[in-house]
């Protein structure tokens, strides 16, 4: 089934063209990785994905219908996180249930603890803690748990293991792999690691200057 | 939150408290050297315990004070500029001028008196300074001690010194001014209480000595001035006269006459006389 | 060398043995810049952030005039309020001169540029992740500003101290519009300032250890609310 359609997409910024796609098609309930050098379009393409900015020309279908970015309620469905994610200056458990409180949804106590241990932070250590009281790392995990405890339908990741040592590179390809099997989220992901990126996903997306250069099933 | 709510709360108490319009109270604005001689900081309690008024006053120089009062900012003068303040009467801005005190001014300078000046009479004094290049330090902000010094200069039959090497204008009041005398081992002329209440702030232990002193051109006359009400609506004029009467009255004019500092009377009293 | 000891050992017993003169500096000191500050943010923190957040015209205009503002010399403020507030002037029915209102008014447009400015820049440069991520968990866009304002917090927090420790040490409007008056005008700036004119100079070293304290308290503030505010 058809998650995305983008047709005849055109995106500039200040006059120069970023990303031109002109057709592109993507998956439901699959993980998505998409793959290129540095400046070739990936993270706009995201922000594309998540809502965040609209193209220049062009139309993104979701689910079939046209989209705009000023609906709220598809950015309620999509989540994107960013390569250097933000964390709100709160708590640990207020970052994650940031999400749920602007959904109006009382936040049962174990959502968050949850969350956490989904991408393996001690609830107990880190549900208490100030956002100034991490480390890079656990600010990314931490980032990742705020975006699932939202149960998206669509989680775009940005780099996600650009940050991480290994371990914690393994605990996103199971989180998300976890995502996709007991959630049924789809997910797309960027990375520089082709090698990883091949490992989680089901199809892959090479971008280069700003061209879909090639799409495989996995 | 709570936080919050009790800091507005001390807000809206502060700022009543601070805003509180009371009837009786005088503005006066004074020269520096009534002030820091602490005569007035001796006086008037007195005065507020016998008229209930509560009297406020910046201490700034005469001429800076006679502006105060043609801009309506205050509703008494007590100043010493005896020209000055009749050409401020005779232009409408005060009433009721009454002379009040008086003292003395004198020259101090170094104690090896470069210009060997002592003794000599003001004008000669002046022109030895000048002629020796010796440095002075003038007030140089247009009080009533400056206009003095101005006034003697030009008694003097000298152009008023300006941009001259050896004469220093400090903008500053009498005090800073002597301290800076003494600083640079330069002339400069004083009022005798600033002078008297300078000896006690240093106990005695400074540079400078008395050179001239005792010519009758030297003599510094305090007044007191009401503002006139029918230039100024806002001035306190019944408030004023009040301040001005008591001034004169012969329980005040002994206890101007009584202080003392370092067992030396600084001002005379001289009302109605 | 002596004179400074014995007037450190001086100040000290003002400051402990309660001296009425000594303490009502402080005492006044303390109302005045607490009015000063109270409507500085009051009024400079919404307009900091109105010009920050907004894009409107005339906006780029306003920031460079709040920045030249920043340099205003206190005693230009001092000499400017004097003239609005004196019985000539336009708001001269008021009775403002030589009263605590009248300083805090020259003291708010003191400390106002300040605030003004610092949340401004704090909000147009808050990390361009924030909006994101509040859009990408769902945020919609009065919930966006909602979490701005607060995530801003420490900014604003930071350019409130900040200009209070500008406001509490100036001494130009204070002198000018307070006209230093023992027991009610009296300040600390205008007493050191005047007091040691006087020969007084225990006192002035006493309100000047007093002073001190404050602006350590304030740079403290300012050195942990940067690591707050991440900066």
């Amino acid at each position: 089934m058809s998650l995305y359609q983008l047709s005849n997409i055109v995106q500039t910024y200040g006059g120069r063209p970023v990303l031109t796609i002109d057709s592109l098609e993507l998956t439901a309930g699959s993980i998505t990785g998409i793959f290129g050098p540095n400046g070739s379009g990936k993270s706009t393409l995201m922000r594309m994905l998540a809502f965040l900015e609209a193209p220049q020309q062009g139309t993104i279908h979701f689910n079939g219908n046209a989209t705009s970015i000023t609906e709220t309620s598809l950015r309620r469905e999509v989540t994107l996180l960013t390569q250097q994610p933000y964390l709100l200056k709160r708590s640990v458990k207020e970052n994650i249930e940031y999400g749920l409180h602007v959904r109006g949804l009382k936040s049962t106590s174990g959502i968050a603890a949850d969350a956490l241990e989904e991408v393996g932070l001690s609830a107990e250590k880190f549900l208490s803690r100030q956002w100034f009281e991490l480390s890079g790392g656990e600010a990314q995990r931490v980032a990742l748990a705020a975006r699932l405890a939202v149960n998206p339908s669509v989680l775009l990741m940005d780099e996600p293991t650009s940050s991480l040592d290994e371990e914690s590179t393994e605990r996103i390809r199971n989180a998300a792999l976890r995502a996709k099997n007991e959630r049924r989220t789809s997910l797309i992901i960027v990375s520089h690691d082709r090698e990883w990126l091949t490992s989680v996903s089901d199809s892959t997306v090479l971008i280069r200057n700003g061209k879909i250069e090639s799409t495989q099933c996995g | 939150m709570k936080k919050f709510a009790a800091l507005l709360l001390a807000l809206a108490l502060l700022v009543p408290a601070m805003a509180q319009a009371k009837d009786k109270v005088l503005m006066m604005a004074t020269t520096t050297s009534t002030d820091n001689t602490g005569l007035l900081d001796e006086l008037m309690p007195e005065f507020t315990k016998d008229s209930g008024i509560d009297i406020r006053w910046t201490a700034i120089g005469t001429g800076k004070a006679l502006a105060m009062g043609r801009n309506c900012d205050v509703d008494v003068l007590l100043v010493h500029a005896p020209g000055a303040e009749k050409k401020f009467v005779k232009n409408g801005h005060g009433v009721d001028r009454t002379q009040l005190m008086y003292n003395d001014f004198v020259i101090v300078g170094p104690a090896a008196d470069p210009a060997q000046v002592k003794g000599m009479p003001v004008e000669k004094a002046l022109k030895a300074i000048a002629k020796a290049k010796a440095p002075f330090a003038s007030r140089g902000d247009n009080s009533g001690t400056n206009k003095k010094e101005i006034s003697l200069w030009k008694a003097a039959g000298m152009a008023v010194p300006d941009k001259a090497d050896w004469y220093m204008q400090l903008g500053q009041g009498m005090l800073k001014t002597l301290n800076a005398a003494a600083q640079k081992g330069a002339y400069t002329m004083t009022d005798r209480g600033t002078w008297i209440k300078y000896m006690d702030v240093n106990k005695g232990k400074t540079p400078l000595k008395i050179v001239v002193e005792g010519d009758k051109v030297l003599f510094n006359q305090y007044s007191a001035i009401a503002i006139n009400p029918a230039v100024c609506p806002n001035a306190k004029v019944e408030l004023a006269n009040e301040f001005i009467a008591w001034m004169a009255s012969p329980k005040a004019q002994k206890a101007i006459g009584d202080f003392r500092l370092l067992g030396k009377q600084l001002f005379t009293p001289n009302a109605g006389k | 060398m002596g004179f400074i000891y014995e007037g450190l050992l001086k100040a000290f017993e003002l400051l402990f043995n309660g001296n009425p003169e000594t303490w009502s500096a402080v005492y006044i000191t303390l109302c005045v810049s607490s009015l000063s500050i109270f409507f500085t943010i009051l009024l400079g923190a919404p307009l900091g952030f109105v010009l920050g957040y907004c894009r409107f015209k005339g906006r780029e205009t306003l920031r460079m005039i709040t920045d030249t503002l920043l340099s205003f010399p206190t005693v230009v403020i001092g000499l400017l309020v004097y003239s609005l507030v004196s019985r000539q002037g336009p708001l001269g029915d008021y009775g403002l001169l030589f009263t605590l209102p009248g300083i805090a008014i020259g003291q708010v447009m003191l400390g106002m540029p300040i605030v003004v400015a610092m949340v401004a820049n704090a909000v147009e440069n808050s990390d361009s992740g924030m909006k994101d991520t509040l859009l990408t968990l769902g945020a919609d866009n009065i919930q966006v500003l909602k979490a701005t304002l607060w995530e801003t917090r420490y900014h604003l927090m930071l350019a409130g101290v900040a200009a209070y420790g500008r406001i509490v040490s100036e001494i130009g409007i204070s002198m000018m519009v307070g006209g230093n008056i023992k027991w009610h005008t009296r300040t600390i700036t205008t007493a050191i300032a005047l007091e040691t004119g006087k020969g007084e100079f225990a006192m002035g070293i006493a309100l000047g250890v007093v002073l001190l304290i404050i602006a350590f308290g304030v740079n403290f503030s300012v050195a942990k609310l940067k690591r707050r505010a991440g900066q």
